[in-house]
């Protein structure tokens, strides 16, 4: 696993930034709303359980975007970049990446338009954007945004742990895109509820996600994550593990 | 603000690129119909008007006056926030699945996602810069009574901490306790004392808003 899958509990690290504001910068901005509309225009949407009629939907966008995307792009760079870039300036990179792997725009064409805002910026001119579009696409950006995309599904898998059980969490690679925080591997817990039906995770992870799958609420002792002298006394460290990263104890 | 974490050195014009590669990517998805020129201020208009801490602030208003909807609350977030005059999409874009802890003279929850930003947006908006800061989430997991005391947070040692985490598709957020000297507030006047980090675990409620 990389670092950045294994934040918890890192020791010897600066005071926090209890900066408030959501976005530092504008620009920041621009890039979580283009995320959101990618979230509510992705093709996966006919499958989801609102009634997206995505298809119909007159966007050019015609890609599987997801959570999952956003976040592999920022798990899968280096970590030394990934401390060193601020959380939207990763969201920056991965996206504008995507869009040109997916041939919607390429890189010169990105490149020589950054050039040219840039150089009114210089100028202190200011380069307006592009006006017009269907107004359908932000009508099913807005439907998304109040609908959601719900991930429970019912299924008839009957969850192999219970209430009660003590669990151990698996000891795996992480691969390119996990959700299971790379300290808690090896690590023993106690099952405090199994959520209704199952979820799934839209995307399939080389670690076991996709499919949906039971989820349950692990209560962990601060004593079975830590070394005794870096604990606080009392705590417990509750998470929502997918059924494919436990097993039993 | 041009570095939140001064070990790294940056170039002087880094916000200056970002900028213009943000727009420069907002305009070619403009022109080539993947987006119209309304959709990125249309989603942040949403986050600005309809969807926020106003909401959530309601709720445990609310709350704080109501035994009866306290406990639907703690039960199922989802159903009461149907109870309330809310905006249409409560359990919208990550909102589908909410639940809230309560913080009690003896336990107090604090929220993170260690793995990125999870924050349920209905009622809590977007995520504050201090939630996607990856030196809160490594810390704040396995000395959180440390990281409370640098947001200004000061528990008594009898009190308990419970981290709630988000890897899978729960989205949490706290109950605060409803300060002393309130009695004689009225739902609104109380919610208007609630901010994103009560509502989160990382500050108390004063009993007059700052």
């Amino acid at each position: 696993m990389k670092l950045q899958h294994n934040l918890g509990g890192l020791e010897g690290l600066d005071p926090v930034n209890t900066e408030p504001r959501v976005f530092v910068e504008d620009w920041e901005q621009r890039i979580f709303g283009i995320h959101t509309a990618m979230m509510a225009l992705s093709n996966h949407l006919d499958k989801s359980l609102p009634d997206y009629d995505i298809s119909q939907v007159p966007s050019t966008f015609d890609s599987f975007w997801s959570w999952a995307h956003l976040r592999e792009g920022a798990e899968n760079i280096h970590p030394f970049d990934y401390f060193r870039l601020r959380y939207y300036e990763k969201w920056l990179g991965g996206i504008s990446g995507f869009f040109v792997e997916e041939g919607y725009i390429t890189e010169d064409e990105l490149n020589e338009r950054a050039a040219l805002i840039l150089k009114d910026m210089a100028d202190n001119k200011s380069t307006e954007l592009p006006e017009g579009g269907d107004p359908a696409i932000d009508t099913q950006v807005e439907k998304y945004l109040r609908e959601g995309d719900s991930p429970k599904r019912s299924t008839d898998i009957t969850p192999k742990f219970n209430v009660g059980d003590t669990v151990r969490i698996k000891t795996i690679s992480a691969g390119t895109h996990s959700r299971l925080p790379g300290n808690l591997q090896g690590r023993i817990a106690q099952v405090m509820e199994v959520y209704e039906e199952s979820y799934t995770y839209f995307y399939e992870t080389a670690d076991g996600l996709g499919t949906p799958m039971p989820v349950y609420n692990l209560a962990f002792k601060a004593e079975d994550l830590w070394e005794q002298s870096l604990i606080e006394p009392g705590s417990i460290y509750y998470n929502d593990i997918f059924e494919a990263y436990i097993e039993p104890a | 603000m041009t570095s939140l974490y001064p070990g790294f050195r940056y170039d002087a014009d880094k916000e200056a690129i970002s900028e213009a590669r943000a727009k420069a990517l907002e305009s070619l998805l403009i022109e080539k119909g993947v987006i119209t020129g309304k959709t990125v201020d249309q989603v942040l208009s949403y986050f600005d008007t309809e969807m926020g801490p106003f909401n959530g602030a309601k709720l445990v208003a609310r709350a704080w006056v109501d035994p009866e909807f306290k406990k639907l609350l703690l039960e199922d977030c989802n159903a009461a926030c149907e109870m309330l005059d809310l905006p249409n999409g409560m359990s919208g874009a990550e909102g589908e699945h909410m639940r809230i802890v309560e913080n009690t003279a003896d336990v107090h929850n604090v929220v993170v996602c260690t793995l990125c930003s999870c924050y349920p947006w209905p009622t809590l908006g977007l995520p504050p810069y201090w939630f996607k800061d990856p030196t809160f989430r490594a810390r704040v997991v396995r000395e959180p009574r440390v990281v409370l005391g640098e947001f200004g947070v000061q528990l008594s040692d009898s009190v308990n901490i419970r981290i709630w985490d988000s890897s899978a598709q729960i989205r949490w957020w706290v109950l605060p306790m409803r300060p002393e000297g309130t009695e004689s507030l009225s739902e609104e006047e109380l919610a208007k004392l609630l901010t994103p980090e009560a509502m989160m675990g990382v500050a108390l409620v004063k009993a007059k808003s700052e």
